[in-house]
């Protein structure tokens, strides 16, 4: 076995959104717990001696690979070798060292607000989407109107939380159009407040060009792609 | 630093392109390696090498191993564009007179070395002996003999991948990188997960069943874990996946700010991560220390920042930013200090800095879609290593600084495909059915 095993111990200050995202984890070695709502991250006890390397030779479910002396992704796979003629077969198998596995990253000490998941969201034909140019995230202008309408609905809806989903089409790269359809969010979002909206409403996600509401490889469908778009919670 | 041994070394320089270490690096453990491939830039002679099958010497070969692994193994040096595999031919004879007859013939046909291999299985187990040889030599001299075993059988491809780099070493001094993985984006319907392959797109496999949108994997350089951007707990945060470790098969959360947590890079050693965050307003890069949870923001202005690669010294970082207008790449040094615009394109993104250090690939919006071009970290030598080709993105290196792999629209559907660094050898990867896409090249197992 080896390689470097990180062995973190650390105390780790976690975000509540920790909490959420830690579930569903079950075998983690180094889970650590969040905090309540909008409190400030507490700090628990990360933890971790990382778990070392998949182990030894034969080595369990999708050992191997590119551990050392270890090859294939199967189970107890091992793959050996030795120098010279007749060498012995040297490589007992080792999977990758362990990092250790700090429950998360977050803010240190800083206090968040917990987002709502974007699941309790729902459509509404009451809202309508606004587009973009290709790359660009200012509102246009003949999109004003649009927003106007918004605005009215929200405020005879004032119990409404909304979530302004915002994205681009399939051109361009994954990782920048991610941060594109967060500045047209953002930007959609931050002219609704402009318009006396209560931005303690208003949540933003980006799906970047992940979420397509048209497949077509045309300039039509890629300008219905970049969108703002409107979910409400009651 | 070259060792040479005996009479071999000085007819066959081959002279490739971009080798440049193997002939100012000692090798890491040189005992008994006589580097005679000379491998340094500005041609293009390849090392003729003759992969014969094997000879049987034990066991029942009903996978018909003989074969099939000289066959990868030729497909394996022919790829690293560094061997010319001369023939396929029947075993060689085991010595004497008659094996001195057939090195004669294949060195007539323009063979500079040959490999000669006996194969066993026994049981679960393929063990494969082979000798190399020097057929520019007139005594034909024995090179290097090994031997290397693999079990179960279905590995036996881990095993010829394994030779084929040990053959690698022989001549170049530098490991070669057939042992190597590509991990990368597979949709499945409106989802997307990490997939992970070998190097030759053999053996995929599905990592995460998350049903959900997962992108950007990248590799660790130094413990085996893929990094990538998920939506399955709803908003875009950073995990880690440990593919080999049967242990932490969940994915592991790394960066859950609000907003996005996207485009991670790691830093050389390991330790840091480069990430874009838009916690603080508008995405901009920051550093997380993985091991301390720290994150420090290393860039601060109104627009776009995103996409960080390192370079390979861990002292600077190239990056995309739409500050003049569009997307442009841009350096800084790793503490965010003294940025400076590098590309002038109306859309350059995914900086992506080669091992070697002297080349920085990325993303370009052309007439024709999206291509890739390379750049030097000083802003010289600007030239596309792809053109016109629908569109073609999300390029990585491989471990030697030599090949890369990307993905391309070219034959409808995005698909990945490899080229060598100077865009030539441009080939199919996968033919998936569905689309293949973010591809990332792993350091070589350790």
């Amino acid at each position: 076995m080896s390689g470097r095993v990180w062995q973190l111990t650390s105390t780790v200050v976690v975000l509540l959104t920790a909490a959420v995202l830690l579930t569903g984890c079950p075998k983690k070695p180094a889970t650590t717990a969040g905090t309540g709502p909008g409190g400030a991250g507490t700090s628990a006890g990360g933890t971790t001696g990382g778990g070392p390397g998949a182990g030894g030779a034969g080595g369990g479910a999708g050992a191997g690979g590119l551990g050392s002396g270890s090859i294939g992704s199967g189970p107890g796979g091992t793959l050996g070798g030795g120098g010279g003629a007749g060498g012995v077969g040297g490589g007992a198998g080792a999977g990758g060292p362990g990092a250790a596995g700090p429950g998360v990253a977050g803010a240190t000490g800083t206090t968040i607000p917990a987002l709502p998941s974007p699941k309790d969201f729902v459509e509404t034909s009451a809202l309508r989407d606004v587009h973009f140019d290709f790359d660009k995230y200012e509102i246009r202008a003949q999109d004003k109107p649009v927003l106007d309408e918004n605005v009215q609905w929200l405020k005879q809806n004032a119990g409404a939380q909304l979530l302004i989903e915002g994205h681009a089409d399939e051109r361009g790269t994954n990782e920048y159009n991610l941060a594109l359809g967060e500045r047209r969010a953002k930007a959609t979002r931050d002219h609704l407040v402009s318009l006396g909206v209560d931005g303690g409403r208003i949540t933003v996600i980006s799906y970047g060009e992940e979420r397509p509401l048209c497949t077509e490889r045309t300039e039509a469908c890629w300008a219905q792609n970049r969108r703002a778009h409107f979910l409400v919670k009651q | 630093m070259k060792r040479v041994v005996g009479g071999l070394i000085v007819a066959l320089v081959v002279v490739l392109l971009l080798f440049p270490s193997a002939v100012l690096t000692p090798p890491s453990h040189s005992q008994g390696v006589d580097v005679f491939l000379n491998v340094t830039q500005g041609g293009s002679k390849k090392l003729g090498i003759a992969i014969p099958e094997f000879t049987r010497v034990g066991g029942a070969d009903e996978g018909n191993f003989g074969h099939v692994i000289p066959e990868i193994i030729g497909n394996d040096l022919r790829f690293s564009a560094l061997f010319a595999v001369v023939a396929n031919d029947p075993p060689l004879p085991r010595d004497g007179d008659p094996l001195r007859q057939r090195f004669t013939e294949l060195a007539a046909a323009g063979a500079h070395a040959a490999m000669q291999g006996f194969l066993a299985v026994t049981g679960q187990r393929v063990t494969v002996d082979f000798r190399l040889y020097d057929l520019t030599n007139p005594e034909f001299r024995l090179i290097a003999s090994k031997s290397f075993w693999a079990e179960p059988l279905r590995h036996h491809r881990g095993l010829a991948h394994r030779i084929a780099d040990e053959i690698v070493y022989q001549f170049t001094g530098e490991r070669g990188i057939a042992e190597t993985k590509i991990a990368y984006v597979t949709r499945s319907g409106q989802n997307k997960e990490i997939a992970m392959m070998d190097y030759d797109g053999f053996n995929q496999v599905v990592l995460t069943n998350l049903q959900s949108i997962s992108i950007s994997p990248v590799w660790s350089p130094v413990d085996s874990s893929v990094a990538f951007t998920s939506f399955f707990k709803g908003y875009p945060y950073l995990f880690r996946l440990y593919p080999f470790n049967p242990r932490r098969q969940q994915p592991e959360l790394l960066s859950a700010w609000p907003g996005i947590n996207s485009a991670a890079a790691w830093s050389p050693d390991g330790r840091s991560v480069a990430i874009t965050l838009s916690k603080d307003g508008n995405p901009e890069i920051y550093a997380l220390q993985v091991g301390t949870l720290t994150f420090r923001r290393l860039t601060n202005n109104r627009a776009i920042d995103t996409d960080p690669t390192w370079s390979p010294t861990g002292r600077e970082i190239a990056f995309s930013s739409d500050r003049m207008g569009a997307p442009q790449i841009w350096v800084m040094d790793a503490e965010g200090a003294n940025p400076r615009r590098l590309t002038t394109g109306n859309y350059d993104t995914q900086p992506r800095w080669s091992p070697r250090g002297d080349t920085i690939v990325f993303t370009r919006r052309t007439a024709g879609g999206f291509d890739l071009w390379a750049i030097a970290p000083d802003g010289g030598k600007e030239r596309p290593l792809t053109q016109g080709q629908g569109s073609n993105e999300s390029a990585s290196w491989a471990p030697n600084g030599r090949h890369i792999v990307f993905s391309s629209s070219r034959s409808g559907r995005p698909q990945l495909y490899t080229m060598l660094m100077d865009g030539s050898e441009q080939q199919p990867l996968t033919r998936d059915r569905g689309e293949a896409s973010s591809p990332t090249w792993s350091p070589r197992p350790q």
